[in-house]
């Protein structure tokens, strides 16, 4: 594969992730902090893969560029064979919407807006959903996510294993391409935690890519694929023997 | 997005902070009641000012001798005569009524109280062409003047000086000495050119030949049948007497005096008033504006992970402007509307103090749409600020 230029590699049918030499630095004043050095990637359709690695190695980094969260310093990005650097800041915007389901440590839920809202609010920024269709994808979303009977609960009356599950579904509305998931167990008891896995097991089963970051060697055991990052570089990058389909 | 979600969005986020969208909105509403309740007095000033011009007869043209200048360089005094009246009225268009005047001050007498004033000797027309209206008695008659009777009709300030405001039709009193019956009493009019109340009006041959013994005019009163022909029968009335005067244009030995012409100077005045208090008024809008730019830039910093997780989900930078936008501008326009209810209740209680008022519908609209673009103009930064926001940076924002 390394044999492969980028561009052939980004337009390889099921080549939904292909980073070249991605670079994140961050200027602290004098210093500078490399997050992020020349990470390439490929992650093809129905990948399931778990990102590990120490504290401050860079994952979240990695996470956010992917997620088209933030751009990089250098180095190429192509999601879906299209090079991310020359899209504008409504493409992005676009891209976010449509491409990406993300899942954050801290869930981020609009505080004030119910599960149901919070789950519809990627619809409103959608093009030609009615609110009848956004209200049912919606309902449709918290039922995959077992949280039927939670729609018109704020967060703050949820449990934060309720809470990441809204944040779950809010990010499978859109039917994504992708859901990128940093850290979504950190904030919880193993419990809560199992079931949210569980759940990204499911939905990697139904077909989606999912790549998650977790510190947990037993998750990352669940996933066919683990990278492990170090001092912002891939030291590894290995399938896991229990899965075997992977092209 | 469409335009019903992002108003329902600032709506609910205006609910959730009630108190302080409240306090926000207060500058607008001050603003807009203190225009409202400005424009309402002065717009009350200049309607009280016209009804009681229009009470003196708005169709009402005067005609008074000037001074013109004759051939060579000597001016002369202008004369009106009978003959003047009877060719303009033979000649002069759109009239309703025609009447001489000839004017001059005399002392009137009742018993013992004497009151220096002006008599008017008039016909029977002067009724209708200075729009007056009898309280008491009658006016004089066509055989009455034909026989040059001794008979006058009382202005509301004699009848004051000489019988206390008691409306004794019927005494005798005394002009320059000379007896006459009262017969009528005129009623108040106040304002206008001099003071039309303190006057005695009595038939014109009787003025000219048993008091003043003058063969000339002192005004020429004509009405016309609408205001707006007045141009037209100024015209032609200046016509008629270049004519009978003799002159070329520009050699007007005479000039016509309107009450529209007055009407307009003070509607002008009063406008212009208006204007400037209004304006004064206006500045108190935009510090409410400035309240809000204030608060808002207050609301983005406060709403920056909000604002992250939107632009996660896809908000485009247009829809957050657009939200913010719609919520300075929802924020400015219930002020508004506020302010308005308030502007209007105020004026309404303005005529029970002494004042009248009238808020006219285009103050009322021009007032709304100002608040409502104060807050969309004020609330334009601080939108457009949370707009360039960078997800990532919003989203670490603790
Ligand atoms: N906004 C920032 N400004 C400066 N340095 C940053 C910033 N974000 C991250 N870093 C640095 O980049 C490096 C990688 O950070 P990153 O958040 O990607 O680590 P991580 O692998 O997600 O760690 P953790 O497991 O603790 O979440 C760290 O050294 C961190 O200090
Ligand atoms: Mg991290």
């Amino acid at each position: 594969m390394a044999s492969l230029s980028v561009e052939e590699t980004a337009v390889q049918s099921d080549a939904l992730i292909v980073t070249r030499e991605l670079t994140k630095v961050y200027a602290m004043g004098d210093v500078q902090v490399h997050a992020l050095r020349s990470v390439s990637l490929t992650i093809r359709s129905g990948e399931y893969v778990a990102i590990m690695g120490p504290s401050g190695s860079g994952k979240s980094t990695l996470m956010n560029l992917l997620g088209c969260l933030d751009t990089p310093t250098s180095g190429a990005y192509y999601l879906l064979g299209e090079d991310v650097s020359t899209l504008n800041d409504n493409q992005l915007s676009e891209v976010r919407n449509r491409r990406i389901g993300f899942v954050f440590q801290t869930y981020n839920l609009l505080p004030r807006a119910t599960a149901l809202h919070n789950v519809q609010l990627p619809l409103l920024y959608a093009h030609r959903v009615s609110r009848a269709e956004a209200r049912r994808r919606a309902l449709d979303a918290l039922q995959q996510v077992g949280l039927s009977d939670r729609a018109e609960h704020r967060p703050r009356e949820l449990s934060g294993g309720q809470q990441q599950r809204v944040a779950i579904a809010r990010a499978l509305i859109n039917n994504p391409d992708i859901i990128l998931a940093d850290e979504p167990t950190g904030n919880l008891d193993t419990q809560s935690g199992a079931e949210i896995l569980a759940l990204f097991d499911r939905l990697n089963e139904l077909g989606h890519t999912v790549i998650l970051v977790t510190h947990d060697h037993s998750v990352a055991a669940r996933c066919k694929r683990v990278v492990q990052l170090l001092d912002g570089r891939v030291v590894s990058d290995e399938l896991n023997n229990a899965s075997d389909d992977r092209r | 997005m469409n335009l019903l979600e992002s108003l329902q969005v600032a709506v609910d986020s205006l609910i959730a902070n009630k108190m302080r969208s409240f306090l926000t909105m207060l500058g607008i509403i001050i603003g807009v009641t203190a225009v409202l309740v400005v424009v309402a007095i002065g717009q009350g000033l200049k309607t009280e000012v016209i009804s009681r011009i229009e009470r003196l007869g708005t169709n009402l043209l005067v005609i008074i001798p000037g001074y013109g200048r004759g051939r060579g360089p000597t001016t002369r005094p202008g004369r009106l005569t009978d003959d003047d009246f009877t060719a303009l009225r033979g000649k002069v268009p759109y009239v309703k009524a025609m009447a001489p005047t000839l004017r001059s001050s005399a002392q009137v007498k009742y018993h013992n109280l004497k009151h220096s004033t002006q008599v008017i000797g008039t016909t029977t027309d002067w009724v209708i062409t200075d729009n007056a209206t009898l309280t008491h008695g009658r006016f004089f008659t066509k055989s009455e003047e034909r026989a040059r009777a001794n008979v006058v009709v009382l202005g509301a300030a004699v009848v004051e000086e000489l019988f206390y405001g008691r409306p004794l039709v019927g005494e005798q009193i005394r002009i320059n000495n000379i007896p006459f019956r009262v017969i009528g009493l005129l009623k108040e009019k106040g304002g206008g050119f001099g003071n039309p109340d303190d006057q005695v009006v009595i038939p014109l041959s009787t003025a000219r030949y048993r008091l003043f013994g003058s063969r000339y005019l002192t005004t020429i009163n004509v009405s016309t049948i609408s205001p707006d022909k007045a141009e037209v029968v100024t015209e032609s009335i200046k016509r008629v007497l270049r004519r009978q005067h003799r002159l070329g244009s520009g050699e007007d030995d005479f000039r016509i005096m309107s009450q529209t012409e007055l009407l307009s100077t003070i509607g002008e005045q009063t406008a212009i008033i208006t204007l400037f208090l209004g304006a004064i008024a206006a500045v108190s809008l935009l510090v409410g504006g400035v309240g809000i730019m204030n608060i808002m830039l207050v609301s983005v910093a406060e709403r920056t992970r909000e604002i992250g997780i939107r632009k996660a989900v896809g908000a485009k930078r247009r829809d957050i402007l657009a939200q913010f936008l719609i919520e300075s501008a929802v924020l400015s326009a219930v002020g508004g509307i506020i302010g308005i209810f308030l502007g209007v209740a105020i004026a309404a209680i303005g005529p029970r103090l002494g004042y009248q008022t009238s808020v006219p519908l285009q103050t009322i609209i021009i007032a709304f749409v100002f608040a409502a673009a104060v807050g969309i103009f004020f609330g334009y930064y601080p939108a457009r600020r949370a707009a360039l926001l960078d997800p990532i940076e919003c989203l670490r924002y603790e």
